[in-house]
């Protein structure tokens, strides 16, 4: 695609200069006139019910106007049955009854003038329950996992085939072992906020949500509005990662007092509520076998999963998914099974499943190169799969192969010694390890409208989308898609998206965002050229741009509308974007500290949209990928079911001292058949396997295998 | 939060009265700390004197050796002030060691003294805690307990005190200089500044109702050559520590004339490890002195269900600042 003028090219955020200056407007910084303060109240039990509540001081606080419970709440019609399709969008009333099923789930919500006020307010509410013990404890319930029907994103819960325990039995080297991976929290910067606005029946919502229409049916569903009535305005949101996904119940509390006070109300959650209340990753506990021959050749891999949901809602991580078409592998079994906890329910955080599947796919790789005493590159190049081994379906493009080669080469990987603790230097045992990577690459159809505007000669362009930027550079790419495709110059494209009144999208998540975003652009461009061209009855020299074909028709302004979806034929094929990591890292074995100084990634994921913000989101993946197998971890007490990790203090993302250097190349690579633009994501990808890569690294480093994440120091003590 | 009142201070006596008269009322320095308790509701004044305005950030030396170190000096202009740079590396290191750049830069150092434990169940008021409200119970004790104290404990607290600062002082010798409402000023060896919990894990510290600090003095010693903070913890920076070592060693030749260590991360106060120090007197700085005198600390250690690792790593971590301390850069 090298014959790209904008797409592709690192160009900064078109949106960067407004958010430095402070003048993009997040959602809580909406001037509404007469606007009033929510703040929730939360239980402090885990399990039971309430049994009475006291409002009585806090209502008597100056500046409290109304505190909401299930005692006086609106009244709202039961939700359907939770399903992988309608979990974001159903009906999810809230305060309609007195039970408790996690500890902080909201049980109320005090609506004052100003928010010191509420909060405080929210402080005297007097809670009594009757409390029931919790179950809260992994491995005090985990034998009670049950086969779920269906895990997220529709995966099928077991796959098998061939015969894996025969085959364990005939190879030469079977490997058995158990990895575990906490709780996560998302924690993006911005915490979850909403400002809700009824103006007659017409409601407007300023709300931090990776997911406009989502989140309007959410609303519409729970509260019975015709879903024509509600906006949805999110234009700049301060990371998502999944916990912003689907409408949560701030949003629906603040929905409920809007129009129980006919009064705008905005509501910001708190950082302790960001553990509690907008979902987590939960605890996986995968158990791999694995079997090769003399040669490298693997004949058997089962990855079993044990995971825990919420009492009220069945969410099942796709842990297993990786394993089912990383490798050629002749015998297979995944399985996931569930139990229930007193824990809120988990939510979608960046790849789900692949990331902590692929912490012990990854090691469990490792663990067998190192067992048949071969390099752990030529040991996943000796196992790669001609087509998917799940279903057959050919690859639309996998270039593993080239990233682990490419990699090893420019990371100097065969500078690795085989053997643990053979490189140390001072007090340092330096170890190097590599994964492989990969996250599904799906493509949705999503719909733009495309003004163009001829002014004395100059011709501008406005693309306007209910997409939205979560961070990632929206705004940026699909402006360069369309000065390409308008053959304009970027700075005279605008670009309009988080208004759910404009064309639908499938908003930002799953790591369809920037493919969907841009091929609509781009199909868009080319059917509003066309019709451009139709119009314009004149003779070219060469094809006509459509600044040409508006000014020589004079025409002032034009808009198309129009959709890209996926093709027919996009389901006979596979669809993944794959990396490999290389890891370096430097062991304080004593003191059990680790330092990451270099972390080299590799990436073929279609066309590059932007290489700066790609580069951006693969780093930022890697950084994830670094707390994920160094520092970061949600604890639970058993007794309670509350977080102990309640503030960014306690749950330890990686610092800027964490982060070494962190190196990202893009291999080139052309996908034809997964959109127009040949474009897969890369929002997920660049947290993929982190976590395995640098456990490798330590156990070549130090000879220790750390299955537990993370890596804290007394682990390697 | 709570409302509150607010007033400024213009004098330390008038400040400390003002404090002293209201049970309810807070001294207010930096914030860094009681703003967020206050916030969560663990703190509840309905009255806060801000002593930042009292003239009290100086940082000078004394006529007779040492330095004072102005209460409501910042953290980040006590540990890059050259004389602390100069004289005292190891408080320097500590301060640089702690929080972040944006908390050093509002923290004070009476503040830092005076900062309350992060036992995540003293935060949450929703626990039972003993230091937040005598006689409700200790969470930690049989709950998650992998950051707690593995000395000095009792069965109503085993928090332990966040600091790094209050770790070299410990070392250092310092003395805290505070006054009362009553104009009346004495001073306390910071040993005995902070309390154990024992039966009144509410009282974090010996301050008298209404006393502020007014000032921290060190006195001269020759150790600035040899000191070194060492922290461990969870990642490199902005966490508190699992341990950490301050020590400092006046050498003669290959012999240690004197040493002093303390240790963060451990008890409910910086803990001095005066059987280590008197074990490495008189003996030469090899590996094998600090890795026995490090044998001599901790012996009295009762590991909680999470944290028992921490009197491994504590060890280690003894032999560590030590050597790093006599410049063995390894």
């Amino acid at each position: 695609m090298s014959e790209n003028k904008f797409i592709g090219a690192p160009v900064s955020r078109i949106e960067g200069a407004l958010k430095v200056m402070g003048k993009a407007p997040y959602a809580a910084e909406f001037p509404v006139k007469n606007i009033s303060y929510g703040f929730p109240v939360q239980s402090t039990i885990a399990a039971g019910e309430i049994t009475a509540i006291d409002t009585s001081e806090a209502e008597k606080q100056p500046g409290v106007i109304r505190i909401i419970t299930h005692e006086n709440a609106l009244k709202l019609p039961a939700g359907p049955p939770v399903t992988n399709a309608n979990r974001m969008t159903r009906a999810n009333p809230v305060l309609q009854n007195n039970k408790v099923l996690f500890f902080g789930q909201y049980i109320g919500l005090v609506v004052a003038e100003t928010y010191e006020q509420a909060r405080y307010a929210a402080r005297l509410v007097k809670v009594t329950y009757k409390a029931e013990k919790p179950r809260i404890n992994f491995d005090a319930f985990a034998a009670e996992a049950y086969k779920p029907e269906v895990i997220n994103a529709g995966y099928p819960t077991d796959t098998s085939w061939g015969n894996v325990a025969d085959a364990l039995k005939q190879a030469d080297v079977v490997l058995n072992e158990t990895y575990d991976t906490p709780i996560e929290h998302h924690h993006p910067m911005e915490p979850h906020t909403s400002i809700v606005l009824f103006e007659g029946d017409q409601l407007t919502i300023y709300e931090a949500t990776q997911m406009l229409e989502q989140t309007r049916q959410g609303v519409a569903n729970t509260f019975n509005i015709p879903k024509e009535n509600i906006k949805v305005l999110s234009p700049y949101i301060g990371g998502g990662f999944g916990s912003k996904l689907q409408p949560r119940e701030h949003l629906l509390l603040t929905v409920m007092a809007a129009k129980m006070l006919n009064r705008p109300v905005k509501t910001v959650i708190t950082r302790q509520m960001m553990q509690t209340n907008v979902g987590l990753r939960q605890h996986n506990r995968q158990k791999i076998r694995m079997g090769a021959d003399r040669s490298g050749k693997l004949l058997a891999l089962a990855h079993e999963t044990v995971t825990h949901t919420a009492m009220n809602e069945e969410f099942v991580e796709q842990t297993g998914v990786i394993s089912r078409m990383m490798y050629a592998v002749p015998n297979s079994l995944v399985t996931h099974r569930v139990f229930h906890t007193h824990i809120q329910v988990p939510r979608w955080t960046r790849a789900p499943g692949e990331t902590p599947g692929s912490f012990a796919l990854e090691s469990a790789i490792d663990e067998m190169a190192f067992a048949l005493k071969m390099d752990p590159v030529a040991f996943r190049i000796k196992n790669e799969p001609e087509k998917n081994p799940e279903n057959g379906k050919p690859w639309a493009s996998r270039s593993l192969i080239q990233c682990l080669q490419t990699g090893a080469e420019k990371f100097g990987w065969n500078k690795r010694k085989m053997e643990p603790r053979s490189h140390q230097q001072g007090r340092w045992l330096i170890g190097y390890g590599m994964s492989s990577a990969s996250r599904g690459a799906p493509y949705r159809e999503a719909s733009a409208r495309i003004k163009v505007s001829n002014k004395n000669k100059a011709v501008t362009a406005v693309v306007e989308m209910a997409a939205t930027d979560i961070g990632t550079g929206s705004y940026t790419i699909i402006a360069q898609a369309a000065a390409e495709k308008l053959g304009l110059p970027l700075e005279n494209i605008k670009v309009q998206i988080g208004d759910s009144s404009l064309p639908p999208t499938p908003g930002s998540g799953g790591s369809w965002g920037a493919g969907s975003y841009a091929s609509a652009v781009a199909v868009v461009c080319e059917q509003l050229k066309a019709e451009l061209r139709s119009k314009v009855n004149a003779q070219f020299i060469k094809g006509p741009s459509v600044a040409d074909l508006m000014i020589a028709g004079n025409i002032k302004e034009y808009e198309s509308t129009g959709t890209a979806k996926p093709s027919a034929g996009m389901a006979n094929y596979a669809h993944f974007s794959f990396a490999a990591h290389f890891a370096e890292v430097w062991v304080d074995e004593s003191l059990g500290i680790v330092k990451i100084p270099r972390f080299l990634t590799t990436v073929a994921a279609g066309t590059i949209l932007n290489e700066k913000t790609a580069r951006s989101q693969i780093m930022g993946g890697v950084v994830w990928g670094i707390g994920q197998a160094m520092t970061e971890e949600s604890l639970l007490d058993d007794r309670y079911g509350n977080f102990v990790t309640r503030t960014l203090a306690d749950y330890h993302v990686p610092v800027n001292l964490d982060v070494g250097k962190i190196d990202v190349h893009f291999l080139a690579e052309e996908d034809r058949i997964i959109n127009q633009l040949g474009a897969k994501g890369v929002g997920e990808l660049g947290i993929t396997s982190v976590a395995a890569a640098i456990a490798n690294a330590v156990f070549n480093a130090t000879g220790k295998r750390i299955r537990q994440l993370p890596i804290t120091p007394d682990k390697l003590l | 939060m709570k409302p509150f009142k607010y007033s400024r201070a213009t004098s330390v006596s008038t400040a400390a009265r003002q404090v002293s008269a209201n049970s309810q009322a807070k001294f207010l320095a930096g914030g860094t700390n009681i703003i967020d308790l206050m916030k969560e509701f663990v703190e509840r004044p309905d009255e806060l004197v801000d002593v930042t305005r009292l003239n009290l950030s100086n940082i000078s030396t004394l006529a007779a050796g040492g330095i004072s170190i102005g209460a409501t000096a910042k953290n980040a202009a006590t540990a890059n002030h050259p004389l602390i740079r100069q004289h005292y590396p190891l408080l320097s290191q500590a301060i640089l060691a702690g929080a972040s750049a944006q908390i050093r830069n509002m923290a004070t150092n009476g503040g830092n003294l005076n900062q309350r434990t992060r036992c995540a169940y003293f935060y949450d008021i929703a626990m039972p805690c003993n230091k937040r409200q005598p006689d409700s119970g200790c969470s930690a004790l049989e709950g998650v307990n992998r950051m707690h104290a593995i000395v000095g404990w009792s069965n109503q607290c085993v928090a332990v005190h966040p600091s790094d600062m209050c770790v070299a002082l410990a070392a250092l010798d310092a003395v805290v200089k505070v006054q009362g409402p009553d104009g009346t000023a004495r001073t306390i060896p910071i040993t005995d500044y902070h309390r154990l919990p024992e039966d009144t894990p509410h009282l974090d510290n010996n301050l008298r109702s209404g006393e502020l600090i007014t000032s921290i003095e060190i006195p001269a010693n020759n150790f600035a050559a040899h000191s070194y903070y060492l922290k461990v913890r969870d990642r490199s920076s902005y966490a508190f520590a699992l341990v950490s070592v301050a020590a400092a060693m006046e050498l003669n030749g290959g012999t240690i004339k004197q040493a002093r260590i303390a240790m963060g991360g451990i008890a409910h106060k910086p803990w001095r490890l005066t059987a280590a120090e008197s074990f490495l007197a008189g003996k030469t700085a090899t590996a094998d002195n600090f890795k026995l005198a490090s044998e001599q600390a901790l012996q009295e250690a009762k590991p909680l269900a999470h944290n028992a690792f921490k009197i491994e790593l504590g060890r280690r971590s003894i032999v560590r600042a030590l050597q790093m301390a006599l410049g063995n850069i390894i």
